[in-house]
């Protein structure tokens, strides 16, 4: 088991939003802007990493029997810091993702990973797998976010780029435009993959 | 049954540090969070009332609870031109907090919305802005319209409601009404003009 491959492994080959098609809603509702989408990747990279580590590391004193809820306490603590310290320093961001932050207590991804990796492993790998899988998370909601952002509004990060001509996509940035867009983009990932299944197996 | 005490007593371990820790964050993010509410409410103080000068919008107070708020024209509050209250209202998902600022006459300078939570992509739209315009231009509206009795095309008013989101808009213009109404039942309010 190599460190780098833990780390790679969540950014493409298990993609959380992609491949194992956890946390879709809130990648469905945070990636109307790039924006949001930044800041969402971000906390949810904060909390995966940390409830990994600390699941880790206290895992071998806990009963399997009450692993659950306290895996969820330790997750719903850091999003609870995540939630008060961008309250404090980040009052737009806070505003604009709002009701989101507290519902990353119940992204799958997060108890996913609490479950499949960190309770399995030690914390070095589990910090990487953390690290990992929030960077696929926030890279996925982020290509969502720019293709809905440029299509739905003409802006990128909030700076104009199709013109004050282009009459926006409203569709896009409505909750439709997330589903057209992840479903084109889960299909066009499934092609890729096809793709080099079929001229992998005729090259042997 | 030996079990049962044992994870009883884990999980009340877990929650004692989680609970702890959170008490500790909260302490040092609290005044930064009250901090950012002053200031919020202080740019939409100045939002609604655009002629007073700044220092010169005094709140009125009972009981350390904020009524209302006094908008002067100038620092030695002589002139003055209008007032700003805070209207709340249950709308569709959550309580819209709508800060409001009117004229000696009634006739609404402008209106804030200061939170809300409501459904995004329809009641939500109370707050959106157009690309290309700083203002939320379903609040522009009310600008102009007399406070007293406001209400939405449904009810036969002025205000045009959201598309699909009716309540949220109800909900809004309804509480601006009912707290004009209250302003006036607030001793020292008798310089209102009726």
């Amino acid at each position: 088991m190599s460190a780098g491959k833990e780390f790679i492994k969540g950014v493409y080959k298990e993609n959380p939003v992609f491949r194992l098609m956890l946390g879709l809603c809130p990648t469905l509702a945070t990636s109307s802007s790039v924006n949001n989408a930044v800041g969402m990747g971000a906390s949810v990279i904060f909390v995966l990493v940390c409830s990994n580590f600390i699941i880790s590391l206290i895992n071998r004193w806990v009963h399997p029997k009450i692993r659950i809820p306290i895996f969820i306490m330790i997750i719903a603590t850091f999003v609870t810091i995540v939630d008060l310290v961008m309250a404090g320093f980040f009052p737009a961001l806070h505003k604009s993702l709002g009701l989101f932050i507290p519902l990353i207590v119940v992204n799958c991804i997060i108890l996913g990973r609490a479950e499949a990796f960190a309770s399995k492993h030690g914390s070095i790998y589990s910090i990487l797998d953390g690290l990992g899988m929030g960077f696929g998370f926030m890279l996925a909601i982020v290509i969502i976010a720019t293709f809905r952002e440029i299509l739905g509004n003409g802006t990128w990060l909030g700076l104009s780029v199709l013109g004050k001509n282009y009459q926006p996509a409203l569709l896009m940035i409505l909750p439709p435009g997330a589903f057209l867009m992840i479903g084109i983009l889960i299909g066009f990932f499934n092609w890729f993959e096809h793709r080099r299944t079929i001229s992998r197996s005729s090259q042997t | 049954m030996k079990d049962i005490a044992q994870f009883a007593a884990t999980l009340t371990l877990v929650a004692l540090i989680t609970a702890g820790s959170l008490a500790w964050v909260n302490k040092i993010t609290k005044p930064k969070i009250v901090e950012q509410q002053k200031n919020e409410l202080t740019e939409a103080l100045s939002s609604v009332l655009p002629d007073c000068i700044d220092g010169s919008i005094v709140p009125v107070k009972e009981n350390d609870h904020i009524l209302y708020y006094l908008g002067y024209r100038d620092k030695e509050q002589t002139r003055l031109i209008g007032y700003a209250f805070l209207a709340e209202g249950r709308g569709y998902s959550s309580t819209i907090r709508t800060l409001v600022g009117m004229d000696t006459s009634c006739t609404i300078y402008a209106i804030k919305i200061l939170s809300q939570q409501e459904t995004p992509g329809l009641g939500s739209i109370c707050e959106e802005v157009r690309s290309g315009e700083t203002k939320p231009w379903w609040q522009a509206q009310f600008t102009g319209k007399t406070a007293k009795g406001i209400a939405v095309d449904k009810d036969k008013g002025e205000i045009v409601s959201i598309t699909g989101a009716t309540i949220t808009s109800r909900a809004i213009t309804n509480s601006i009404a009912e707290s004009v109404n209250r302003l006036f039942e607030q001793p020292g309010s008798n310089d209102i003009d009726k």
